[in-house]
């Protein structure tokens, strides 16, 4: 009882001594609540909604470029020895004019040295390179459609002069190689298009085809000009010949008559 | 990479493989992988009579595997979408239902 009254007194204090800039003798900390308040309370519905409504929504934010870093820098770091791959691989494709791109299943010492002694006849190197130095190199470097072949256990077939027929005898005899493609004058082949280029005749029986077929048209031109002149001095001299063996055989047989 | 369970690829019950495939085309590794462990020097030593024939085409075709088997079987796999060790469990576990049907077949 006396609580209440305390608590009425308070708040009309309060409300007196706020006007006159007086500190609160009493401030009620549990007013309006009930007992129990070991739950929340459950808001009331106006002040849910009003809650609601206003609730604070932090603006997106973007996330600054550069402030995570990214995985790729790692992946660039080279090593020195793939680097020096890599140079040999650029020699490699700017010396020799002819690369074989080849799959080799693993085959006995022997069979690789055999193949490696008929090829080195004929001057054909076998050079291996692993496959990631050599996506790497090709990626960056004109011969990029060249990379799908390069799966698996791969072998170049290297040389400065394209002998291809060389190359196709030896894989022949091979039995666990396989000719994937080529790279040949910087062209690149299938294996039906290696197989056709080694059927292809040298190229100075090409380019006799070739200036004997420009110059055919131009032969029969002049051919049909010069035709009809040839023809009358072929004539002329036909008959200067028939007139002069009639002087001739007339002479002839005076000449035996006398003798 | 094609890990193999059992290493041994036993040829013994196969007559010829015949694998075709375009090297230029992006779903033939696992066809290559199954020739690189199907004529390595070690199948190859187990079945001596056994050819392993790989011809390479230009044409967009699909990557084949051809088994032909002694007693007359073929297995015919399209390697496109498989990877190389189902193709490798398919062959085996046939090979291996007739290699043991052979073995007890010469035992008895």
């Amino acid at each position: 009882m006396t609580y209440f009254l305390l608590k009425m007194s308070a708040t009309l204090c309060l409300k007196l001594q706020r006007n006159q800039g007086w500190l609160p003798l009493i401030q009620s900390v549990r007013h309006g609540s009930k007992a129990v308040t070991r739950h929340k309370k459950p808001l009331h519905f106006l002040k849910q909604k009003l809650i609601a409504v206003t609730r604070y929504i932090p603006p997106a934010r973007t996330i600054p470029p550069g402030v995570y870093t990214s995985e790729k820098k790692h992946v660039q770091e080279d090593n020195e020895f793939i680097l020096l791959l890599k140079k040999k691989l650029e020699e490699v494709f700017e010396e020799c004019k002819m690369i074989g791109v080849v799959q080799t299943n693993p085959c006995g010492v022997d069979d690789m040295l055999m193949l490696r002694h008929r090829l080195g006849k004929h001057d054909i190197k076998i050079k291996f390179f692993p496959n990631q130095v050599m996506l790497s190199f090709l990626s960056n470097s004109v011969y990029s459609n060249m990379a799908p072949l390069f799966i698996g256990p791969t072998v170049l077939f290297v040389s400065k002069e394209p002998k291809v027929k060389e190359m196709l005898s030896a894989l022949r005899v091979s039995p666990q190689m396989t000719l994937l493609g080529a790279c040949i004058d910087n062209t690149l082949l299938s294996a039906q298009g290696v197989v056709r280029y080694s059927k292809l005749p040298s190229l100075t029986v090409v380019q006799g085809e070739l200036v004997s077929g420009l110059t055919m048209l131009t032969s029969r031109t002049a051919f049909m000009l010069q035709h009809h002149p040839a023809h009358l001095s072929a004539l002329l001299q036909q008959y200067i010949k028939q007139q002069s063996p009639d002087g001739g055989a007339e002479a002839t047989p005076k000449g035996e008559e006398a003798s | 990479m094609a890990a193999t369970s059992k290493s041994t690829v036993l040829l013994k019950a196969v007559k010829k493989i015949t694998i075709q495939f375009c090297p230029f085309e992006s779903n033939v590794r696992s066809t290559r992988e199954f020739l690189a462990l199907v004529g390595s020097a070690k199948a190859r030593s187990t079945n001596m009579n056994c050819e392993v024939i790989s011809v390479v085409k230009h044409d967009k075709s699909e990557p084949v595997i051809d088994i032909t088997y002694v007693d007359g079987e073929r297995l015919v796999m399209k390697g496109e979408r498989l990877t190389c060790r189902e193709m490798l469990s398919a062959f085996q576990s046939r090979c291996k239902d007739k290699d043991p049907q052979n073995s007890i077949a010469s035992k008895r």
